[in-house]
Formats: C-alpha cells, structure tokens, sequence
C-alpha cells in the first residue's frame, strides 16, 4: 500500500493524494447545510476608562509583576534590585544600555541552543491585553522564538497606552501591525510558565520563565508616585 | 471480557474516601470556572458567537480544509491527510524516519492518544517524552491520562511523589507539589534541549492564514518546538477556525471553561518553520467526515476539548476518566466514541443521568445531554441492548399500554413487598444494596380516587 | 378550567400522598380536576432506556385518557418534558401539559398558600424540571437567578429554607441508570443527602418523587430521621 519511506517530501505528497481527495470528498459529501457565520462580536459593551489597573490586578493574579514606568532607566534601576544576581542577560530592546551590554551574548546565537543558560531576557512586546493580562509579541521582537520560554526570567516592556480591553480588540489590533504581510510566529503571554497538575496545586515555573515581570511604560509619568 | 463503565466505577467506588477526593477536586475545577465565566459580561453572547462559528465552519469545512492547506504550504509548513489512525502514525513514523531521529518529545494531543500514536512508535524504535508534567506522570505510570486537560487528576501528591522517586531520584517521601515540579522540570529541560523532533497538538487552526494555535501552561510546546529541527503538529480535520479574528472568541472562552483561567501561559501561534526548520501537519480524519454526516450528532465536532463537560459530570467525578476505557472520556467522550466503535462504546452514553449540566458548560454549545439521549436509540436500535433487558422493556411497554394490566401488576407488586418483602429485599435486586426500598401503600392512587371523587 | 390529573406511575403506586396532595392544592385553587383512570405511565422509563421505539402504544394511551381537558397537570418535571420532548405522536398536548409547581407560578399565579411548615428545609433541585422545563437558574449559566420553587415554598409559614453547598446537582436517580450503574447512583445519592444534612435539614422537598424516593431510599437505610416530602404535601399543608 505505501511506497518506501526513505523518499523525499514530494513522492510522500503523492501517496498521501489518495487520502487528501477521499478524505475531502467525504466532507464535502456529508457537511451541512450552509450555516452563516454570526456578527461581529467586539466584546461587553460599555468598557471605557483607564484599563491600566485591571491589567496589572490581572497580571498579578496570573503570578506576574507590574511596574509603572516613565522610562527604561527606571526599568534598568528595577531589574538591578529585582535580579542582582543573574549572569547572562539578552535584551531585544536597544534602549537599555549598559545593563544588556554588560553582559555577553553567546556567540552563535543562530543557534537557539546557546540560549540555554540566559537568566533574563528583557523583551519589547506590542500591547496588553486588560482582561487577561497577556502580552502579544511576534517573532521579530523575540530575538529567537525559544528566547522567551527558555530564559530562567522575563520581562516584557510595553507602552502603557497600548493596553487594550479584550482579545476581541487584540486582533483588531494585530490585524493593523501585521498589515502588508505576517509575522512567522508568535505569542500570547500571560504570567510566568505555570502548572496545577499536581493536585491542583498552582506552582509557578514549569518548563517557561519562572517569572514574569511586566514594565508599562509612560512618559509622562513623574519619577515620583508610582508602583 | 472488558468491564463496562458500570463496572469499572464499581471498582472506582469501593475506595469511598478516594471518590470523595476526586469528586472535590474536580468539583473545585468547575467553580474556578463558574468564577471565571461570572466575570465576562458578555459570556453567553460569547458561547453563541464560538457555537455559530463553528457552526459555520462544519457547513463549509471541505472548503476551509483547502483553504487551510493552501495557505499553510505557501508559508512552507507541509500539510499531511491522514484517513486513519494508521495512516497519521505511519506518516509521523516516515517524518522521523526521514531525519533519522529515534527520540521525539511530545506535548499534549488528545488526537494522538486517540490514534495511540506512543505505542506505534515505542513498537517501531522511536523513544517518546511526554513533556506536559500530568502526561509525564501518566506516561512514567504506564497508564493513560484520565482527563483531556488534566491527565493526572486521578493521582494523589504522595503517589506522585513516589513515582519520582522511583523514576527522577527525587528523596523518598517528597510530596511537595513545588518541590516535584521542579525536579520534572530539570528532568525535561534536558529532553528539550537534546531532542531534534518536537511532535504538538493544535488548539485551533486558521483557514484564512494558514497558521496554528497551541496553548499551554506550562510552555512545553514551544520548549520542544523551538528547539527542534523538525516540529509535527497533529490535528483533527474539524479544528479549524474561519479567520485570525474568531480566534479572538475562542482564545476568551477556551481556558476558562478549562481551568478558570483567563488564558493560558502560552497561545502560540505557528505560521511558517523557524529558518532552518521543517514544519508539518497532519490533519487526521479518523472517522470525523463519517460523523460529520450524521445529522442528530455532527455537533460534537465542534468540541475544543475544554473538558468543561468532565468537571460538571456528576459521573465521571464519581467515576474517574479510566471507567470509560475511552482516549476522549466524560460527556463529550460518551457521545464521540460510539462513532469510532459503537458495540466497543456502547456502554459510555448510559453512563450518564441526563441530567444536562454538561450542555449548560459546553462553550460551542453542543447539546450533549440529547445527544447521549439520541445514542441511547442508535445502539438499542443497532442490537446492542443486552437480550434480558430487550425483553423486560416489551414487557414494559406491553403492561403500560394495557391499563388493566398495569392495576393488576402495581396491586400484586405491592402485595409482595407488604407480605412477602423477602421477594425484592434481596441481594439481587440492585435497588436494595444500598438503599431502603419504599414503603408499599395498600391503595394506589387510582384506589384512592375512586373510593373519594365521584369521577371515572 | 379543566385541569387532566396525570400522576406518575411510581407515585400511583407507591406514594398515592403526592397525588392526593396535588389534586387537593389544584382543586383548592379554583380548577376542576379529573384523574382519567386509565392512565398508566408516560413512557420515560423505556425511552430514556433506548427503546424510545417501544413507546407509541404508551404515547397514544396517553393522548387518548388526556386529550379533552385545557391543562394536563402532574407532580412530575420529568413525566412532564418527556411528554413535551420526547413522546413524539403526542397530539399537540405539549403544549398543555404543565408540571405542577410551573402551573402553579404561570398558570394560575397563585400568590399565596394556606400552609405552614416550620421546619428547616433543603430543596433538591430536579434536573429535568430545572434544565428541562426552566423551573429554576441554572448555576452553570451566567444568568439571573430565578426559582418557581422557591418563589411557592417562600408562601409558606415557618418554613426555614436552608443553603446548600451544592445547589444543583443531580441527585442520581436517573431512571434504570439506579440500578445498571449502582455505585455512582447511590453515591451521588449520598453526597446529595450529605449536603442537606451538613446544613441540617429536617426534610428535603422537590417536584420529582423519582429524586425524593432515591434520596429517601439512602437515608432510611442510614437510619437517620430526616424526611422527604414532595413539595405538593407542604404547599397542601399535609403534615404526619
């Protein structure tokens, strides 16, 4: 019935023809009559107002970390008391200076194996999302896609006005960024890697981050009165 | 001779302490959820959005499927078609035959538990790692997962505990939830990091741009992904999705209905292979295109695999995810099983009291609780009722179309508990195990309204 | 108004009370009430069972004894949605059969009742009456709570509703499932009870003497001293 495996991708195409066409004639014989798609749903109404404290009250309940801003020289005074003792970081954001270059990128970097030791990597991410507390970021901002999962730590660095209300208006706006063309990957995150397997237990640090740390930043904020 | 569910959950049952615990522990589950869906506004417009998309999407999935396809091979991921069970394994067996890899870590698929795709390939030389840490526990156990979402559910700390021990080296006695998850975590970490195929699941699949969600807590699906050289993600041919935004609907109802949630960790969306990377997907059949035909049932394919249903099923919490012999258990199990077996399934849709909780939780709205019902028909009408229960029921239905008869049975049945209770107070009638029978009245009803109203 | 008595078959013959209690609290209430006595069962017990096909001959029996009167009435939330949902040949009457505690509320409006009960009392929401016929909120929809049940027992004086951990789980009964799966049955039977008894009921009331008789089975072989008592008897002010 199949023809020898060790064959290249475009004879194993061939073979599996007889099921694409066997399996798609069977749908197309079976499905249903045409069902309309419903109307747009754009989520709750009446949501306005500053979406900043429901997002950092959702964060912290998801076992994530706020911080409030008006620049990434508080962000880097920050990190320094929150991770005095990390070794290697890497940073996707070029305005944090010293602190990044301080450290040394592995060389290789192409190769995502060499991240396997980065205590923290400090990544810039589109928006947040208010009614989860997540954060999108595609793959550009990523430095590699394993970057974010395989560091011990994460902060994500993202503007306080592009919190948006919910996933419905997350779309909306990726839809805007990814315009033109799209991104090969990328992610919503939302707190540090978690599990409850054991009992439902909640345990912070599975196989991702072991912590997440989310910095929203806002110019005009004075350096006085803030989280 | 297989136990059927009844007897399975007998087994289940005689640990009363241990039902207590499992049966709270889901329970728990659900009110997370409930807690959760309190907190959407709009949770019931959302339920009736994701119920009408994919309501959509099973009317014109033979064209979503092309769609899918196409755009996903222009982004250079190769698509499979599986018909069978067979044919998905055989195809995940060539990809790794291919790049001469024996040793693959696999994050949570549902679908390959169904297409029993880790005994395949231990039979055909190929180590698997289950790296979700419920699966891995399960795996370590050489049993399969009890529940779609929560594998483990069934195990207590301690046994866990001791399973580490005995497999990781952790120090005997360590129950300690953080303690064991990090231990699984270092134990993983290395898989992860020597492994050159990463096999996923798929939540939801995009027809309009070709990509794939994957959701995870714990960040094991992209641990392997992103570090393999090869990544196969699995999926069901009814995962799909219309557009990108409709993800919007799914991603708000999904782990909610799940965990109580708002989201998980990680919703990664998969569109082309990391530079360097293949990327394949097969799309599996398996005896969905069948079901899609049935009228009364094609609406289990819209499930997302929540397994809202499992934590609301006052069965299965009393039951355990085994005593349905079934990869996909509780309610939505009951009702997609008898399409792949239904002599072998047969038990699974009168586990359940048709109490209609199930249906209420279902974010798609499937209408679980008439399915069950429907199957119940199906099978009888099939010839799968056992012969003794076939004969008491035209029996039944004989004494209840005959009134006089029927007087005459309750007046006689009612004697014999009165005089001669020893007929039905005995160890072979099931009612009376456990329970006290009722008391028998010397009038019926009927008795009693013709001695006292001058009617009839 | 003409009011068709439909009385369960198990009620008929095991609980004749519960049929009392309903025809008084219907007459009580201005209907004239007739209990066609030829009537036997509505059929559940063999459609729920997957011999749905067995049924006609009860169906049409049915529409036969209960086709002349306005409203069809019975003490029974299950009876009554298999009547509406699954006896298919049912002559129209769905839309005029009504379980008594919903005939009550939206038929007859009722707004008081000559009864007084001053006991601490759980109500065991029945699955089918609640999900079937709307009686009462369903705690798994974000919804507005609403109770039919409630709303009646709440006329009654002296009567102490009490909380339950669990609002609306089914209780186990399930028709033949009681005894084909006996262990989780009488399991999920138990925790019911142990619910009501952890908030210290003295009765248990419904609209299903299916779900009262189980719960009621499970706490005279526990040798307690709480009771069951269908919620027609207290409405109707039958005390023992």
């Amino acid at each position: 019935m199949r023809r020898s495996r060790v064959l290249g991708i475009g004879i194993r195409k061939i073979e599996n023809m007889g099921s694409r066409d066997s399996i798609l004639g069977r749908v197309k014989a079976n499905q249903p009559e045409q069902r309309e798609l419903p109307e747009d749903h754009a989520g709750p109404e009446g949501v306005s107002g500053d979406l900043t404290p429901r997002f950092i009250s959702v964060v912290e309940a998801i076992g994530g970390a706020v911080f409030l801003v008006s620049g990434f020289d508080r962000i880097v005074t920050i990190l320094r008391e929150q991770f005095p003792e990390v070794r290697k970081v890497v940073s996707g954001c070029s305005q944090l200076g010293s602190f990044a270059a301080a450290t040394t990128l592995a060389a290789g970097l192409g190769d995502p194996h060499g991240l396997a030791d980065v205590d923290l990597a400090i990544l810039p991410a589109h928006f947040g999302v208010a009614e989860n507390g997540a954060c999108w970021l595609t793959e550009g901002r990523m430095v590699e896609r394993v970057l974010p999962l395989i560091t011990q730590n994460l902060v994500l660095v993202v503007r306080r006005d592009a919190i948006v209300a919910t996933m419905h208006q997350a779309y909306a706006r990726i839809a805007e960024i990814e315009a033109g063309g799209s991104y090969g990957f990328a992610a919503f995150i939302a707190g540090p890697s978690k599990t409850a397997d054991i009992e439902q237990s909640l345990v912070l640090g599975a196989h991702g981050p072991k912590s997440l740390t989310v910095f929203l930043l806002d110019e005009h904020l004075s350096d006085a009165g803030f989280f | 001779m297989n136990k059927d569910h009844a007897a399975l959950a007998a087994d289940f049952n005689k640990d009363e302490a241990r039902v207590d615990w499992h049966d709270e522990t889901l329970w728990f589950v659900r009110a997370k959820r409930d807690r959760a869906a309190a907190q959407v506004p709009d949770w019931e417009v959302l339920r009736e959005t994701a119920s009408r998309i994919k309501d959509n999407v099973l009317s014109n999935l033979s064209e979503y499927l092309r769609r899918f396809e196409a755009e996903a091979t222009r982004n250079g991921i190769v698509v499979h078609w599986a018909a069978d069970a067979a044919e998905h394994n055989e195809i995940v067996l060539s990809i790794l035959r291919n790049h001469q890899v024996d040793r693959m870590v696999k994050s949570k698929s549902m679908l390959t538990e169904e297409c029993q795709l880790n005994e395949f390939l231990h039979a055909n030389g190929v180590e698997v790692v289950d790296t979700d840490l419920g699966e891995r526990v399960v795996q370590l156990a050489e049993e399969p997962p009890s529940h779609i979402v929560l594998p483990c559910i069934h195990w207590k700390k301690e046994e866990i505990g001791e399973l580490f021990h005995q497999h990781l080296g952790t120090p005997k006695g360590n129950a300690d939830p953080q303690f064991l998850t990090h231990a699984a975590r270092l134990h993983l970490r290395e898989k992860f990091l020597t492994r050159r195929a990463a096999l996923t699941g798929v939540n939801f699949a995009v027809a309009e741009t070709g990509e794939f969600v994957v959701c995870t807590n714990e960040g094991n699906a992209d641990m392997g992904a992103h570090l393999a050289d090869v990544h196969i993600a699995c999926m069901g041919i009814e995962k799909l999705v219309p557009e990108r935004r409709h993800l919007g609907v799914f991603l708000r109802l999904l782990t909610r209905s799940a965990t109580g949630q708002p989201i998980t960790t990680y919703s990664s969306h998969f569109r082309k292979p990391r530079p360097g990377q293949e990327m394949h997907i097969v799309l599996v059949d398996n005896g969905r295109s069948t079901h899609l035909g049935r009228k009364d049932f094609r609406n289990s394919l819209k499930c997302i695999r929540c397994a809202a249903c499992f934590n609301t099923c006052p069965v299965y919490r009393r039951s355990g995810g085994h005593s349905y012999h079934t990869a996909v258990a509780g309610p939505i199990g009951s009702i997609l099983s008898p399409n792949l077996d239904l002599k072998k399934y047969s038990d699974l849709p009168f586990a359940s009291t048709l109490c209609g909780s199930c249906s209420n939780v279902c974010p798609v709205k499937i209408d679980i609780h008439e399915q069950l019902y429907k199957w119940r028909q199906v099978i009888v009408q099939e010839g799968n009722a056992p012969a003794g229960k076939t004969a008491a029921m035209k029996t039944m239905s004989w004494v209840l179309s005959n009134p006089g008869v029927y007087h005459k049975a309750g007046r006689m049945g009612r004697w014999f508990m009165l005089n001669v209770p020893f007929t039905v107070k005995n160890r072979f009638n099931a009612w009376f195990h456990q329970r006290e029978l009722p008391d028998a009245p010397k009038q019926s009803f009927g008795d009693w309204y013709k001695k006292n109203r001058k009617h009839g | 108004m003409r009011v068709g008595l439909f009385i369960p078959c198990y009620v008929d013959q095991f609980y004749p009370q519960v049929g009392i209690a309903t025809l008084e609290l219907l007459e009580k209430s201005g209907c004239e009430v007739v209990y066609p006595p030829n009537q036997t069962c509505c059929g559940q017990p063999m459609a729920n069972s997957g011999f749905e096909h067995l049924t006609k001959d009860c169906t049409a029996l049915f529409v036969k004894n209960f086709a002349e009167f306005d409203y069809i009435v019975s003490p029974s939330g299950s009876c009554v949605l298999h009547i509406k949902e699954h006896a298919h040949e049912n002559g129209g009457l769905h839309d005029k059969i009504f379980e008594l505690v919903e005939f009550l509320t939206d038929v007859l409006k009722i707004t008081a009742v000559d009864a007084s009960f001053p006991y601490r009392v759980g109500l065991h929401q029945s699955c089918h009456g609640q999900r079937g016929l709307h009686l009462a909120q369903m705690t798994e929809l974000m919804a507005p709570p609403f109770s039919k049940p409630m709303q009646l027992l709440n006329m009654v004086k002296d009567i102490q509703l009490i909380e339950l951990d669990r609002k609306d789980e089914c209780c186990g009964f399930g028709g033949t499932f009681c005894v084909t799966e006996e262990a989780v049955s009488v399991k999920m039977g138990k925790d019911r009870v142990a619910d009501h008894l952890k908030h210290c009921a003295e009765y248990i009331t419904g609209s299903d003497m299916s779900c009262l008789m189980h719960m009621e089975g499970i706490l005279k072989r526990q040798g307690s001293a709480v009771r069951v008592k269908h919620i027609a008897e207290i409405l109707n002010n039958n005390h023992e």
